[in-house]
């Protein structure tokens, strides 16, 4: 299979979409299910799920903060076993599609402020009891209000009420149109648990019980024999662990002491490949960045901005530093893996000296010094690879080296020039929305634009996908363009597993496919 | 007078152990980043940051934090851990800690039972033949041991028996339900490291002062009466050795209880060491604070031990004119 090796280069380097591709698969006469994992592996050809087996779960964070609530979820970890013993209303499937889960269906008015969801009936938590609005009004009403500790409360600030109906149908009322929400109630953090819980063990209604639990130890997991969902299930249970050591982690999982480990580094590709196992690279919207706040100098100078874009050495970045396993980034946060919302129309920022030099020299700077932190992997390489760059067109770059103990709070937004990581949010708007809108409460380049906060706000209602099409595009080129953000690269989420395990989709939202995983992968003996 | 000894011993340990309460408290004060700024991380706002600050108490003076601390830890409260505050309830430092203290106290104890035997043989063996090749050979591959750092070993150690042999898994991960052998096997790789690195410097140590001691003059007039060497050694000289040996004993089980953070990490052995570690990246400062106090506690525990021991096996001591 010549074509889908050819296809699997392609979407790996960004020049076909994941939709794009599962269409050519289709073409090549290949069913849809095996061209979601064919996205990563060629091994999927052959596959048939069995039953049976389990898996040790490695992550890279754990510690006697890691929880059952859902809606304190902040690492991969939580995530992870958020999503083995919990089900949310709504959930994404590979292509980036919304699916349901215990919302059985749903609709929305025409301008987007009042949804209905209709329950699913015949759901059963795992102390036994049922299903019902109540508890879906309770869990979510949890994200409302000043003192809620939810860490997505900021995606449901414009909720004016959830309401239960009837024992199956639930209202939930809005303030503003956000032809969004969907998207927002697939986090891991809005998962619905039994009302007034007080026992996290029981509380869910996933997959997979949690039979054990010790915060920054492990948690084991087995099959829920009353699932509501008739296919996948295939492992007998799942351990969820986590090795902090990088190099321990790999070590384990060479050694088979595990079967999956996450977050591993471009540099370890090589050496899992040569031992057999399997590198799961799958494009996401994370980024390293630059910001040059522009409400101070030198930021402030569009010029300076302009010169520092086109000194970004894109490929080399993707294919020196990230193995390949990026994308190139175009200054704006939307990338291919957000789907329809991406703009490919706009050009691609090349690398161009000779126009860095016109700019930097019209905007009368000849040096500038930026803070830079080991915020995400590889961005101080970025930055040396800039400052290099720059000296070969007489332009001084200073690196001030900060650590990342306290970064966050006293360098990011507060020096003229710093480095910045953003991990993907689930969709375009919120993204955006989040760092330049004029609510956005991090706004990390101080640049403010009018016609950005009404088409934040008009895309949110729109529901023609041509005209919504069109507004991103309009965003995304004002980002790139005017605002301090400069975004050279997009990391590939990287994750290796022992071979024997496979089925795993490619939602970018997170590791193994947005550490979903648990329900439809499988282990052959 | 042995009391008087004991007595003044006990009052330098309370001293030792409240000058180190007040380093733990201003050390963990001065690192980097407010505890609060750390909780909210990259998503913190001026007022969540404010509103963060006065729950957890940080808003008041630092020595108000501290006799408060200290008021607490005296009467056995360690404090709440900051782990799962953002719900209302923080969870309980002694809790954390107990599953962990177990784990700790398990791997000490069997590199402890392992080590110490072989150690002491190892160390008299070379003492009792000095310059011959068997010297030898244990003075070289000690000296190498204790040059290498521990991390080296048990990465070294890993790629050899998990990796390439595939004889013991490469971390530890425990089910909770092992015994014996399976216990063992599991636990092979972090005691194996342990082991050399602890065993290295006693058995150096035992050879040095056996040694020491063999050069006295009552022991050449024992020599000069005609004891076989062997009963030199067992007989007379090791107990006049003992007092130095059983202080290095001491402070290599003081380093295993609080010292192992490398090995502990490498081998995602959930131990006293790696919550420490865990609870620094989280700025979780009253957990810092605990255990730091439990690992100072068992260094004064374990080296008053030793002292007394010294005093014990030592006539001129016991029996001070």
């Amino acid at each position: 299979m010549k074509e889908v090796k050819i296809f699997q280069q392609m979407y790996r380097d960004g020049h076909v979409s994941r939709r794009e591709f599962l269409a050519a698969m289709g073409a090549l006469g290949i069913t849809a299910t095996t061209a979601g994992s064919l996205l990563t592996s060629a091994s999927a050809l052959a596959a048939t799920p069995t039953r049976g087996g389990s898996v040790i779960f490695a992550s890279n964070l754990h510690g006697p903060d890691d929880t059952l609530d859902p809606l304190l979820g902040t690492s991969t970890i939580d995530y992870t076993r958020s999503n083995a013993s919990r089900n949310g209303l709504i959930q994404i499937w590979d292509d980036m599609s919304l699916n349901a889960e215990l919302a059985e269906e749903w609709s929305v008015n025409s301008n987007a402020t009042e949804y209905t969801f209709k329950i699913r009936k015949g759901v059963t938590f795992h102390d036994g009891s049922g299903l019902t609005a109540e508890d879906v009004v309770w869990s979510m009403d949890r994200h409302r209000g000043e003192d809620s500790p939810s860490s997505i409360k900021s995606f449901f600030t414009n909720v004016t009420e959830w309401q239960a109906v009837d024992k199956y149908t639930v209202k939930l009322s809005l303030s503003s149109p956000d032809a969004d929400m969907p998207y927002k109630l697939t986090q891991p953090q809005a998962k619905i648990v039994k009302a007034n819980a007080t026992d996290w063990l029981t509380a869910g209604s996933g997959p997979y019980l949690v039979d054990s639990f010790q915060a920054g130890v492990k948690s084991t997991h087995s099959r829920n024999p009353n699932y509501w969902r008739d296919t996948g299930q295939w492992l007998d249970g799942i351990e969820i662990t986590a090795i902090t050591d990088m190099n321990a982690r790999l070590n384990a999982l060479l050694a088979g002491s595990v079967d999956m480990i996450t977050s591993i580094s471009p540099k370890q590709i090589q050496k899992i490949e040569e031992s057999g196992n399997n590198v799961l690279s799958v494009p996401a919207g994370l980024y390293g960045g630059i910001c040059c706040l522009k409400n101070t100098a030198p930021g402030e100078n569009d010029d300076l901005v302009q010169g520092l874009r086109y000194i970004q050495d894109r490929e080399r970045i993707v294919r020196k530093f990230l193995k390949g396993h990026g994308t190139l980034g175009n200054d704006h946060p939307i990338n291919v893996s957000y789907g329809a919302d991406h703009c490919h129309e706009l050009p691609q920022i090349p690398y161009d000296p000779e126009k860095a030099k016109y700019h930097l020299n019209k905007s009368g700077y000849s040096e500038a010094e930026l803070f830079v932190a080991p915020v995400t992997g590889i961005i101080e390489d970025v930055c040396l690879l800039m400052q290099a760059n720059l000296k070969k067109i007489d332009f001084n770059l200073k690196l001030k080296k900060v650590p990342t103990d306290g970064y966050w709070g006293a360098v990011w937004m507060k020096e003229p020039l710093n480095v910045v990581s953003w991990n993907m949010r689930p969709t375009a708007n919120s993204m955006m929305g989040i760092q330049f809108g004029p609510n956005g409460n991090w706004n990390d380049t101080f640049w403010n634009s009018d016609r950005m906060g009404e088409l934040l706000k008009d895309s949110l209602a729109e529901t023609d996908a041509a005209k919504r099409h069109e507004m991103h595009c309009e965003m995304q080129k004002l980002v790139s363009t005017e605002s301090g953000i400069i975004i050279p690269y997009h990391t590939n989420v990287l994750d290796a597993h022992n071979p024997k395990v496979q089925g795993f989709s490619n939602v970018p939202l997170g590791q193994f496919g947005g550490n979903q995983w648990m329900e439809h992968i499988w282990k052959n003996a | 007078m042995l009391w008087r000894a004991l007595l003044s011993r006990l009052g330098i340990s309370l001293v030792t152990l409240w000058v180190v309460s007040v380093l733990i408290f201003i050390g963990t004060n001065l690192l980097p980043g407010d505890v609060a700024q750390i909780i909210l991380g990259q998503m913190a706002t001026p007022e969540s940051t404010a509103a963060l600050r006065a729950k957890l108490g940080l808003d008041k003076p630092p020595y108000l934090q501290y006799v408060v601390w200290l008021q607490n830890v005296a009467m056995g409260d360690l404090g709440i851990s900051k782990a799962g505050l953002g719900a209302g309830l923080g969870t309980p430092i002694v809790e954390i800690l107990e599953p962990r203290i177990f784990n700790t106290l398990r791997l000490t104890g069997l590199v402890t039972v392992i080590a110490i035997p072989i150690s002491l043989f190892l160390g008299l063996i070379a003492a009792m033949h000095p310059g011959t090749r068997l010297d030898r050979a244990v003075t070289f591959s000690t000296l190498s041991l204790i040059s290498v750092p521990d991390f080296l070993v048990a990465t070294m150690l890993v790629l050899i028996f998990a990796v390439f042999l595939g004889w013991f898994p490469a971390i530890v991960y425990l089910r909770g339900d092992e015994t014996g052998w399976v216990l063992i096997k599991t636990l092979a790789m972090p005691i194996l490291t342990l082991v050399i690195v602890a065993s290295s410097q006693i058995i150096r140590m035992t050879r040095a002062t056996v040694l020491n001691v063999m050069s006295s003059p009552y022991i050449e007039m024992a020599i000069l009466k005609g004891v076989p060497r062997k009963r030199i050694i067992l007989r007379h000289a090791l107990f006049n050795a003992v007092g130095p040996i059983v202080n290095v004993i001491a402070l290599n089980l003081a380093w295993l209880v609080g010292g192992v953070v490398v090995v502990e990490q490498i081998f995602s052995y959930p131990g006293l060491a790696k919550l420490m570690v865990e609870g620094v990246l989280m700025r979780d400062l009253p957990l810092v604070q605990a255990c730091a106090m439990i690992f100072c506690v068992t260094y004064i525990v374990l080296i008053f031990i030793a002292d007394m021991a010294t005093i014990l096996s030592n006539p001129r001591l016991r029996h001070p004119k």
